[in-house]
C-alpha cells in the first residue's frame, strides 16, 4: 500500500508535470515521463515547502525515479519525527 | 566611483552565479555591502559570498524563489532585520522555459513571467519601503530577447519586455521618492547558460558575430548596473542600456 508520503509525491507530480495516463512507478524516471528541467524545479520547490525542507541541486540530482524521491522524502520525515 | 558606494546596501537577486554574481563582487568591490539572494544553488552561494567577504564588506546570503510574492516579502525582511536599510537593488534572478509559442503552456508563461517580470514589482514594492526618506537605485537586468524573436525564447523574451516596461513605470512613480530605476540589456553573456552550445556554435553565434570582437562578460554588465547606479546617472530613468558589443545594431551580412 502506498504510503502519504508517497501518494502526497505522486500528487505534486501529477499537479505538475503532464504525466499524460502514465502510471508512476518506482521505477518511472523523469524522463518516462518527459519532464523538463522547469517541471523538476518546480515539484522540488512544492517538495521543500510542503515538508518545511531544502533538497539541494546536488541530492536533486541523484533522484532519478519516482521510487528514489519517494525514499528521499520518507527519509527526512523519518528524520524530522525523530528529531521531534 | 569607489567612495560613494561605501557604507551602501546592495542587494542582487540570483546574485550568486553568473552575471549577478559578477555584480555582487563589483559592489563588494566599490566597498558596498551585500545581500545575495539565490534559490537553487546554496554552495555556490555560500562561495561567492566567501569572495566578497575577502573584499572587507559585509554579506549575507538568503534563499528566496523570487516569483512568489510572500517569499519577497521574507527576503526583505531579512535585509531589513540584517542591516535596517537597502540603498540598491539589482533585480537579476531569472528563469525561463525554452519553448515555442506554440509548444509553451500556461504553467511555463506564468512560472516565466512570475520570476522574470512580476518579481520586479514585488521587490520594487519593498524595496522602496527600504529606501524611504533616503532613496536609492533600482537596477533590472532585461535581454535583447525582448525586442528581437529568438528561437524557443518566447516566453522570456515577452516578460523581458514587460521587465522594461515595468521599468519606466516605476521609475516616474519613485522619481519622487529619489529613486532612479533603470534596466540593462544584454545579448548572449558568456555564463554557465551558455554551456548549452558547443564551442563551435558559440564561436560562430557569438564570437564572430558581435562588432565589438568578443561575447559580453559579466563583468560588462555589472559595470554598466554600478555605473546606473552611481550619483554620475542620476537624470537616467526609466532606460534600459544595451551592452551588446554592437550586435543588436550590427548589419547580418557585414559592411564589406
Amino acid at each position: 500500500m502506498a504510503s502519504a508520503v508517497e501518494e502526497k509525491i505522486k500528487e505534486i507530480i501529477t499537479g505538475i508535470v503532464h504525466c499524460e495516463g502514465r502510471a508512476l512507478t518506482p521505477t518511472t524516471t523523469w524522463k518516462d515521463l518527459k519532464a523538463d528541467s522547469l517541471d523538476l524545479v518546480q515539484v522540488l520547490v512544492q517538495l521543500e515547502e510542503t515538508y518545511g525542507i531544502e533538497i539541494s541541486d546536488t541530492d536533486a540530482e541523484k533522484l532519478k525515479s519516482f521510487g528514489d524521491l519517494v525514499a528521499y522524502i520518507e527519509g527526512i520525515v523519518a528524520a524530522k519525527a525523530k528529531a521531534g | 566611483m569607489d567612495s560613494e558606494f561605501k557604507g551602501k546596501v546592495a542587494l542582487v537577486t540570483g546574485g550568486s552565479r553568473g552575471i549577478g554574481r559578477a555584480i555582487s563582487r563589483k559592489f563588494a568591490s566599490l566597498g558596498a555591502d551585500v545581500v545575495i539572494d539565490f534559490f537553487r544553488n546554496r554552495p555556490a552561494a555560500e562561495q561567492t559570498a566567501k569572495e566578497i567577504e575577502a573584499l572587507g564588506v559585509r554579506v549575507h546570503i538568503v534563499r528566496a524563489n523570487i516569483g512568489d510574492p510572500e517569499k519577497v516579502k521574507l527576503l526583505f525582511d531579512e535585509v531589513k532585520k540584517t542591516f535596517g536599510k537597502l540603498d540598491i537593488l539589482v533585480s537579476n534572478a531569472a528563469s525561463g522555459v525554452a519553448r515555442t509559442a506554440m509548444e509553451l503552456d500556461a504553467q511555463g508563461w506564468d512560472w516565466t513571467m512570475n520570476i522574470n517580470a512580476r518579481a520586479l514589482l514585488f521587490c520594487a514594492q519593498e524595496a522602496a519601503k527600504l529606501m524611504e526618506g533616503r532613496g536609492g537605485k533600482i537596477v533590472s537586468i532585461s535581454s535583447l530577447g525582448s525586442q528581437l524573436a529568438m528561437g524557443k525564447y518566447v516566453a522570456v523574451g515577452v516578460s523581458k519586455a514587460a521587465l522594461e516596461a515595468l521599468t519606466r513605470y516605476l521609475a516616474i512613480e519613485l522619481a519622487p521618492k529619489n529613486i532612479c530605476v533603470n534596466a540593462v540589456a544584454a545579448s548572449a553573456v558568456e555564463t554557465e547558460a551558455l554551456k548549452l552550445y558547443t564551442p563551435e556554435q558559440k564561436k560562430a553565434l557569438l564570437w564572430q558575430s558581435t562588432p565589438a570582437g568578443r561575447i559580453v562578460i559579466p563583468e560588462d554588465v555589472a559595470g554598466i548596473v554600478a555605473f546606473l547606479c552611481s550619483d554620475a546617472a542620476f537624470m537616467i530613468r526609466g532606460q534600459t542600456l544595451i551592452v551588446d558589443g554592437g550586435v543588436s545594431i550590427a548589419p547580418v551580412f557585414g559592411l564589406e
